[in-house]
């Protein structure tokens, strides 16, 4: 009974997504997985590895792996790379200095081979601080124009006051639905 | 290369593959059955490494059965794959905070499993919070963390502190994680200085408390504890023994023998006599209980009583009979109860124990009837008026004649003469009489003695005598001393011309005919004696003799205490101090690094890179390195003819033999120019090695050593010329030992063979010579010419 119920939800379209949250430490990756998933703003600690949560949004069941952004991490990120339908690439708007590191990285995950046929989605995140890039100053910092052949969206958000996530969530399911059909 | 590289790309994945397929999927009952798959493959002992990240993947689960497959993997996995051990890091700061504490034990306990230094630091944090948990069962398990990550560790955990958060939590609650910290902290204290079981009188009481409440193991490991500690006070020893006895009556003999100890150690604080009594009588009747169990048990059981009764034989004095052996007892068990039974022997229970003795005496057990002629022997020269009944059993015992008994009794015989002299001599006869069974060295040496301290009292002593002489070159060393003093006592207390004849027979034989210098020098020395004054002689051999105590039979006092202080332990079955067989790492920053240790790192580290480098600078060939020993062989002759032309060094300066971490200034600063070297021979890794100690007092900088043996008697030469030393700035000093190996290439018999001549060059300075004293002990290796000091005598 339980597996024809779930093959029917299949065919009226839960579908499911592994989504990626990469992004320079301290930009507020873990926060935003939480935010997305209980709603609430959880107190984090920098993450050694990895945390993973299953949200479900607009009857897509998205499976998010939240990875750790330490430098001692960031080499691990491939490990992940499988199988895997989008990126949510987060930036720490507020911190313009290390700008340019996270472009390197945002960089070297488009050139991944498996990662090609992955959704980018940004998040510029931390817009609550004051100082903070917005949203065309931060796709211009990543060099986000130069992606030609590929989909990708920004969105300014601040996960403090769960603003713009769930934008981008809508940008990612459109993009899945259309994209499944 | 048109297409031959499809034949390493295959289209075949494989099992790992599969497995890997299988973990990603997102229904979580097929990545279940995965892991599953996995771990059987691990348990069969396929190697599943590869797939580690994907495992690790599945760890974040709410599902209890799959988190503990994952974490079984960790832990077999993690030491192979430490890099990406680090993404599990995360998974266990969650989990250490589930609300299940069967989760949070679970995440400390494997996290102390985990020995992958990277991720260790990380782990300090969940441990500590874990360490304070509201679950007894998650405090207890975080305790033996802690001591899990000393061994990994130690500073990390002085740091943070977690010694103290382990002190605390011996005063614990929970009986439970009390009995765990204790036996963290006894762990922690094998390898740690400190003491860290310094106790108070409030945690001694707490401990005491727990004892009777945790379980039987945990009780042996609060016992132990105790009995480490430093109690000085009669009121604690008191409390403590007031406690501890109830667990004499434990079912589990570990836990018995704990109690024994700790009972046994504070004894000696109590000072209320009749208490101590009481205390002893209670102690007896818990040791026979072990007795009942299996042999094995029983053996070890038998081993630590054997230290008790040493120690306290009033503890068991009334329960010989549990000693008696049994037909069926292994003989393992039955030679422990043996020495338990003469330690017991008193002139109460001789009568029943010699009975005992006599029957064992006749069974068939060669061994063990030998052991027990000695004991009978031992009960006699322990027990002064059971001695005659000892002597009438082992006559009787003699006048059965099997062979074995008879030479066993011969030499206890002996023993007796000497602790109870002019006493029992009446029995001589019929010793005499089984004068021809005895073929052992040791009966028949102590025949020849009793022949010969007797020789006024036996009418054939000479004959008797003479009959041994018959075989003199043919007997052992120890029969023939013997037979010297025994032939010097004849003569001395019969001096007749056969007598005199006899003498000087054997002092013939043993000055001229035999190579044992201890026969030769004895025999020189009683020569001299009679020939210069009989009555000195007559002072010297016939002197009134030391009467013997029991000797052989105790142990040291001080080794007895430690011993007894380790009761039910290994070293206690052993009879050996701990330090004597563990060997464990003691993280304190060695006192002092001595020579040989450094050198052995020199030599690590530096023996590849050393080389190469030695030989871009210059001298030699390349091919030194490439092939020494023919090298070797040719410069060996070139320095031959240097070294022969102006002897450097005269071979009366040579210095005396260096002990093994003992360098000798061979070259000092003067005669080498600035450059100061000591040498030494010693071993090393099982081989001979040449230890070199150069110190550069010149003002440059000082590379390219490099080493040469002259021959010599031992055929002894380094395997390659190369010193490894770093270049030497001046003021500097480096040590370095080469390895020696024998080239009997490079024998040269007519060398003196105590010292080796030497050559040393380097860059700057060119070659110097020095002699360097050699023992021929460093080359005890199995080499063809291993010998060469015997070859070189026999020339």
């Amino acid at each position: 009974m339980g597996i024809w119920i779930s093959r029917l939800m299949a065919v009226f379209g839960e579908r499911e997504a592994r989504i990626l949250v990469l992004g320079l430490d301290n930009a507020g990756k873990t926060t935003i997985l939480y935010r997305l998933q209980v709603g609430e703003v959880v107190s984090t600690i920098p993450t050694i590895g990895f945390n993973v949560e299953t949200v479900t949004y607009k009857n897509i069941k998205f499976q998010v792996w939240d990875l750790g952004g330490q430098t001692s991490i960031r080499p691990y990120w491939r490990c992940y790379y499988p199988n895997t339908q989008a990126i949510i690439y987060v930036v720490d708007s507020s911190d313009t200095e290390r700008i340019g590191t996270s472009a390197e990285e945002f960089h070297a995950i488009l050139d991944e081979e498996e990662l090609r046929d992955a959704l980018i989605l940004v998040y510029a995140n931390k817009q609550d601080l004051p100082g903070a890039l917005d949203d065309a100053a931060v796709a211009e910092g990543l060099n986000l124009h130069s992606i030609k052949n590929r989909d990708w969206a920004i969105f300014k958000t601040s996960a403090i006051k769960g603003e713009g996530l769930f934008e981008g969530l809508d940008w990612l399911s459109n993009q899945l639905k259309t994209r499944k059909r | 290369m048109s297409g031959d590289g499809k034949y390493f790309s295959t289209t075949k994945k494989g099992e790992i593959h599969e497995l890997k397929e299988e973990l990603r999927v997102l229904d979580k009952s097929r990545r279940k059955d995965a892991v599953k798959k996995v771990i059987a493959a691990m348990t069969v002992g396929k190697d599943v490494s590869p797939i580690f990240p994907d495992v690790v993947n599945c760890m974040q689960t709410d599902d209890l059965e799959l988190k503990k497959l994952v974490y079984l993997y960790l832990i077999n996995y993690a030491k192979s794959q430490p890099d990406l051990a680090i993404m599990a890091v995360n998974t266990f700061v969650k989990d250490s905070q589930d609300p299940n504490p069967l989760i949070r034990a679970l995440a400390v306990r494997t996290m102390g499993c985990i020995r992958v230094d990277k991720i260790t630091e990380y782990l300090c944090d969940p441990l500590q919070r874990c360490l304070k948990d509201d679950d007894p069962y998650v405090r207890k398990t975080a305790a033996v963390c802690v001591a899990k990550l000393y061994d990994i560790n130690p500073e990390l955990v002085e740091d943070r502190g977690f010694l103290d958060l382990l002190k605390d939590l011996l005063a614990d609650s929970n009986p439970m994680v009390v009995a765990n910290a204790v036996a963290a902290l006894a762990d922690i204290r094998e390898t740690s200085t400190q003491d860290l079981l310094v106790l108070t009188n409030q945690s001694l009481f707490k401990l005491l408390r727990a004892l009777n409440e945790c379980t039987e193991w945990g009780q042996v490991y609060i016992l132990d504890a105790i009995a480490k500690m430093q109690i000085k006070e009669a009121k604690d020893a008191e409390s403590i023994v007031e406690r501890v006895v109830p667990r004499l009556q434990h079912a589990n003999s570990a836990v018995v023998l704990s109690a024994v100890k700790v009972v046994l150690l504070q004894l000696p604080l109590i000072a209320d006599e009749a208490a101590t009594k009481a205390l002893i009588k209670k102690l007896g009747p818990p040791l026979v209980t072990l007795l009942s169990e299996e042999a094995e048990v029983q053996y070890v059981a038998l081993r630590n009583i054997n230290l008790i009764v040493q120690k306290h034989p009033e503890v068991l004095s009334h329960e010989i009979k549990v000693f008696f052996c049994k037909y069926n007892d292994p003989i393992y068990v039955k030679l422990e109860k043996l020495d338990i039974m003469i330690a017991l022997a008193n002139e109460r229970n001789i009568d029943q124990v010699l009975l005992e003795l006599k029957e064992y005496a006749t069974e068939v057990d060669v061994d063990f009837v030998r052991k027990a002629v000695r004991a009978i022997g031992r009960c006699a020269v322990t027990l002064e008026r059971a001695a005659e009944r000892c002597i009438n059993v082992l006559l009787e015992l003699i006048k059965q004649k099997v062979n074995y008994v008879v030479q066993e009794a011969v030499v206890v015989i002996k023993d007796i003469f000497r602790r109870y002299p002019n006493r029992y001599e009446s029995i001589i006869a019929t010793l005499c009489d089984s004068l021809d069974s005895l073929d052992e060295p040791e009966a028949r040496a102590s025949m020849v003695w009793i022949i010969g301290e007797y020789a006024e009292r036996i009418d054939n002593a000479d004959e008797l005598l003479e009959s041994f002489l018959e075989a003199f070159p043919e007997e052992n060393a120890a029969v023939q001393l013997q037979l010297v003093t025994a032939a010097v006592k004849l003569f001395l207390k019969n001096p007749q011309p056969r007598a005199q004849q006899m003498i000087q027979l054997v002092l013939t034989y043993a000055t001229q005919e035999t190579d044992n210098p201890d026969l030769r020098d004895r025999a020189y020395v009683y020569w001299r004696l009679l020939s210069s004054d009989p009555e000195a002689a007559r002072a010297v051999v016939l002197a009134e003799k030391p009467v013997i105590s029991q000797g052989t039979a105790t142990m040291d006092p001080q080794l007895l205490a430690t011993l007894l202080g380790n009761l039910s332990t290994l070293s206690s079955v052993y009879h050996l101090p701990p330090s004597s067989f563990v060997t464990r790492a003691v993280h304190t920053p060695a006192p002092s690094l001595d020579n040989g240790a450094l050198l052995r790192e020199r030599t690590a580290t530096d023996d590849g890179a050393g080389s190469s480098a030695g030989v871009s600078d210059g001298a030699p060939s390349p091919a030194a390195t490439a092939a020494p020993q023919q090298s070797s062989s040719l410069i060996g002759d070139l320095l031959d003819l240097d070294i022969s032309d102006p002897p450097p060094a005269p071979a009366a300066a040579a210095p005396p033999p260096p002990s093994v971490d003992e360098l000798v200034e061979v070259v000092n600063a003067q005669s080498g120019k600035g450059l100061a070297i000591k040498a030494g021979f010693s071993r090393e890794n099982n081989g001979p090695v040449f230890l070199l100690q150069l110190a550069n007092g010149t003002q440059q900088s000082l590379d390219g050593f490099m080493l040469q043996f002259n021959k010599n008697t031992h055929g002894i030469a380094p395997t390659s010329q190369v010193v490894s030393v770093p270049p030497l700035g001046p003021g500097e000093t480096a040590g370095a030992s080469v390895p020696l190996t024998v080239n009997p290439a490079l024998i040269n018999p007519a060398a003196n063979p105590n010292v080796i001549q030497v050559a040393i060059r380097n860059n700057q300075q060119g070659v110097l010579y020095f002699t360097s004293a050699c023992k021929p002990e460093i080359l005890t290796a199995p080499a063809p010419s291993a010998t060469p000091l015997d070859d070189f005598f026999g020339l």
